[in-house]
């Protein structure tokens, strides 16, 4: 208790520049914080809209008690999923969404697609679904808010639950046997429930890095303070203590505020669609157990971090007082990242599990920031042996004497160019699946109805006014009667999909493009998704760099003022600061980008594309300019600082 | 203007906020002369250094350099002045923890433009006379504070200033130390032919001065300032 009181004496005695220093962390550790419940939002979120969408998924079981069939079908570009349900028994449990079992000639919709039904001609969607009461699929049954399904009651003998699907298709599953309501993932619920766990570990390694440099900001300047208070008999105990306990008091009221902030940009973050909708708002809030572990985990991450920063004071009451000659970093350390990188791959490819993915991710990740203090030493050794000028000299000297602090300043952004080199190689190019006509709707019938259906379309599209020819092909089981229509037109399109409704059970009238719908959406999410990790990567290793720029002026204001007050211009401390960084940030940057591709080629074998290049120049652009931008935001403090005609020892 | 006059500083006033810490100082340093000044603390002593060696603007009063006003000029050429013209030691702190002693003294050169090989070289010229001898590669962490006030005063010299600005360059260190430091401060200054202005507690190390002004609440004591 005492402890704790005499650190918040401290905090508050310490004057402006402290309650500063303490108010960056607090804004940093509540953008941390946000973060965090944000990347543990997503992938609950992703995760319940799985377990939401199981269900459509049919699993075929011997002792069966109804029958249940999953068609897509498409209006205004956007897919509606049709499930057709018979049952066996009586008094069966309905599915997740609906309150009762629908019986035959049913047809239940989703709140989206009953007000899509309302708003859209009826010749282009409403007249698919005849007998519409009202009945209403609740949230529980869907994926998200907007999306289009309905649910209709059939008959076990129904043509259109006794049907043999002849072939795999992406969007249809025929007429399937079904114990109960239970289902499996689908594939692409799965693929993106990984890209959001890959995402994430991308995301959160910049996270703890901005974490750790914000901690570090309460104890620059507090430092030669407590190391004065070790001098006059405080025990390592003690000033671990304090130390821990004012970081941690800070952090506790970041992390509150983070929640706060995070609790407040749900609703937004809930409109952005992905996987062809956007969220429904509780999805994105983590369960209290979550966000509790949060806020005991980033407090506790905060006062290490801080104590970690003081170990030298507690190790030594001199340490900070009396600078020595620092020891080596290891070339250990570049044995231990040559054979982290070389594992990835085969971690990789070894097995496919999801873990080993994650690991496969995460370890060159680990190396780059194993490996970056000793790069900037060895940068340090060669720019202050080739330095011709002060500036020069000052950068490498400073970058050999503190590898550590310097390597803080750029991690962020280096980490964030392993991001980009990943995601760069990852990016799928645009018109990847080719451009697939949307105007060749395609039924599949059994060989003996081919010609009967054939015919019945020509007459459906004609006295629905629409031009276009039929066309029959296939062999065997497989035949496919195709309506070409005159044009590509999506209003056109959906009245064609309306006439052809119901003309062969069970099957709804889909063309090639449609096919590709799935993976289109999937595709322009990876971007999206892509954006938004670069981006948050980004923003939040530029603001590590400003803060730990911030916070290194701090820690050497005595020596800058002495210096400027002996005559040294401003601008040359200025240039040895931005040597300082952009020379490790050039090197150790290009090095994490190419080993970003080494690993997104490991994951993906295949050449950089145009739009991945796009990605990694933009990167590369934003990356120096923004830490260039927070080295000069820091100028007003390094001058502020030097401007202090009597420096003090404190 | 007085015979060999370098340094003069007139009328100076300098308030902080309510406070004065300088209440119309008048000095005047000729060429070689060492000058102590004394006094209790907080009476203004860094204040007048300060206001000397152009680091603060007073409020009143002028300052010249062998005639030229000081005072008035922009911070950047106050800097250029600190830079060429003058020479400066502090108390402590004044090294670069991360350079090796010789880069210390030769950094002042460096910003002046001189090749770093001849900064270099032209610094390691004053270890030995300075009993540094074989310390320079040390970083200022393994120096003694002594050694590394001696750093501190090649530091000033290094650029040939025509004043050296001392503010407790001694105040750190025991006594005996302080005593050898100071001496090699006088000495150095004397023999470079600079003017030195330093700020003492130390009633023996003003002995070695040729003169001594005394400062009391922000003014110069005309009864102290006894001329050797
Ligand atoms: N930067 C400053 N801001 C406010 N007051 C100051 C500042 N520097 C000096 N003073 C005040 O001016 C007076 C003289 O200070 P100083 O010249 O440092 O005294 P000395 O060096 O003789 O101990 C003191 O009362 C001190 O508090
Ligand atoms: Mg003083």
């Amino acid at each position: 208790m005492r402890t704790l009181e005499l650190s918040w004496r401290l905090l508050r005695g310490g004057g402006r520049r402290e309650l500063l220093g303490a108010g960056l962390t607090l804004v940093a550790v509540a953008v941390c914080t946000a973060l965090l419940l944000f990347a543990a939002g997503i992938n609950l979120a992703f995760d319940a809209r799985s377990d939401r969408e199981a269900w459509r998924n049919p699993v075929r079981a011997s002792d069966a008690v109804a029958v249940q069939a999953v068609r897509h079908g498409f209006v205004a570009d956007r897919s509606i999923t049709v499930v057709e349900l018979a049952a066996l028994k009586q008094g069966l449990a309905p599915p997740p969404g609906l309150s009762r079992f629908p019986a035959p000639g049913e047809v239940w919709t989703s709140p989206a697609l009953a007000a899509l039904i309302e708003r859209l001609p009826a010749d282009r969607l409403g007249r698919r679904f005849p007998v519409l009461a009202g009945l209403v699929i609740g949230d529980e049954g869907l994926i998200h808010p907007g999306e289009l399904v309905a649910v209709v009651g059939r008959a076990p003998g129904d043509p259109a639950m006794t049907w043999l699907q002849s072939a795999e298709s992406l969007l249809s599953t025929g007429p399937t046997r079904i114990a109960g309501f239970g289902g499996e993932p689908s594939d692409m619920a799965v693929g993106y429930s990984i890209l959001a766990l890959i995402a994430t570990v991308l995301m959160i390694v910049p996270l703890l890095v901005f974490g750790g440099a914000s901690a570090r900001l309460t104890v620059a300047r507090r430092d030669r303070r407590l190391a004065a208070l070790r001098l006059v008999g405080a025990t390592p105990g003690q000033v671990v203590g304090m130390t821990a306990a004012e970081a941690m008091f800070v952090a506790v009221l970041g992390a509150l505020l983070g929640t706060v902030v995070y609790g407040v940009a749900v609703p937004l973050l809930a409109g952005i669609p992905i996987a062809g909708g956007t969220w429904f708002a509780w999805d994105l809030l983590p369960g209290p157990q979550y966000v509790i572990g949060v806020l005991l985990a980033v407090p506790l991450l905060v006062g290490l971090s801080a104590v970690v920063g003081l170990r030298r004071v507690v190790v030594s009451p001199l340490g900070v007082a009396k600078r020595e000659t620092p020891p080596g970093m290891r070339f250990v350390r570049v044995v231990v990242t040559v054979a982290l990188v070389a594992a990835a791959p085969a971690v990789a490819s070894g097995t496919a599990s999801v873990a080993a993915l994650v690991l496969a991710v995460a370890l060159p990740f680990l190396s780059i920031a194993v490996l970056g203090p000793w790069v900037v030493g060895v940068i340090g050794r060669i720019t202050a042996r080739s330095a011709r000028g002060p500036a020069r000299l000052l950068a490498g000297r400073r970058l050999m004497d503190d590898p550590r602090s310097a390597w803080r300043t750029v991690s962020g952004v280096v980490l964030t160019g392993f991001v980009a080199g990943f995601i760069g190689l990852l990016t799928p190019a645009s018109g990847l699946l080719g451009d697939e006509s949307a105007g060749r709707l395609q039924i599949e019938v059994p060989a003996a109805r081919v010609a009967e259906t054939a015919d019945k379309a020509g007459e459906r599209l004609r006295s629905a006014g629409l031009a276009g020819r039929v066309e029959t092909s296939g062999k065997g089981d497989h035949r496919l009667v195709t309506v070409v229509l005159a044009t590509e037109e999506t209003a056109t399109v959906d009245r064609a999909r309306t006439a052809l409704a119901g003309l062969a059970p069970g099957h709804s009238a889909t063309s090639p493009a449609d096919d590709q719908h799935q993976g289109e959406v999937m595709l322009a999410d990876v971007r999206t998704g892509t954006i938004v990790v670069l981006t948050v990567s980004f923003l939040v290793a530029i603001a590590s760099a400003g803060i730990t720029a911030a916070s290194s002026i701090l820690d050497r204001r005595q020596t800058y003022a002495l210096l400027r007050l002996a005559g040294t211009p401003l601008s040359v401390l200025d240039r040895a600061r931005r040597a300082e960084t952009l020379v490790p940030l050039a090197v150790l940057g290009g090095g994490a980008i190419l080993i970003g591709m080494s690993s997104g080629a490991a994951l993906a074998p295949g050449a950089l594309n145009g739009s991945g290049m796009t990605t990694l120049l933009v990167c590369v652009v934003l990356g120096f300019c923004g830490v260039i931008g927070a080295g000069a935001l820091s100028r007003p403090l390094l001058r502020s600082v030097t401007d202090n005609p009597a420096p003090r020892p404190d | 203007m007085s015979e060999g006059m370098v340094l003069h500083g007139r009328g100076l006033v300098k308030r902080f906020g309510p406070a004065v810490a300088l209440a119309g100082v008048e000095l005047a340093v000729r060429q070689g002369e060492t000058i102590a000044i004394m006094g209790p603390s907080g009476s203004g002593k860094s204040t007048l250094l300060h206001c000397l060696a152009g680091i603060t603007k007073p409020d009143e009063g002028e300052v010249t350099l062998l005639g030229r006003r000081v005072d008035t000029m922009r911070e950047r050429e106050r800097s250029a002045l600190r830079r060429t013209r003058f020479g400066f030691v502090f108390q402590f702190g004044q090294l670069l923890p991360e350079l090796a002693a010789e880069e210390n003294v030769a950094l002042p050169l460096m910003l002046g433009g001189v090749p770093r090989a001849k900064a270099v070289t032209q610094a390691r010229e004053w270890f030995g006379p300075l009993g540094l001898g074989g310390m320079e590669h040390r970083r200022p962490g393994e120096l003694s504070g002594g050694q590394a006030q001696r750093v501190a005063i090649a530091r000033a010299l290094v650029t040939g200033p025509a004043v050296v600005f001392a503010d407790e360059p001694t105040g750190a260190l025991d006594q005996s130390t302080g005593h050898d430091t100071m001496r090699i401060l006088v000495e150095a200054t004397r023999r470079n032919g600079a003017s030195l202005v330093v700020v003492t507690h130390d009633p023996q190390v003003a002995r070695w001065c040729d003169s001594t002004v005394e400062v009391r609440d922000g003014r110069i004591l005309p009864a102290a300032a006894v001329a050797r």
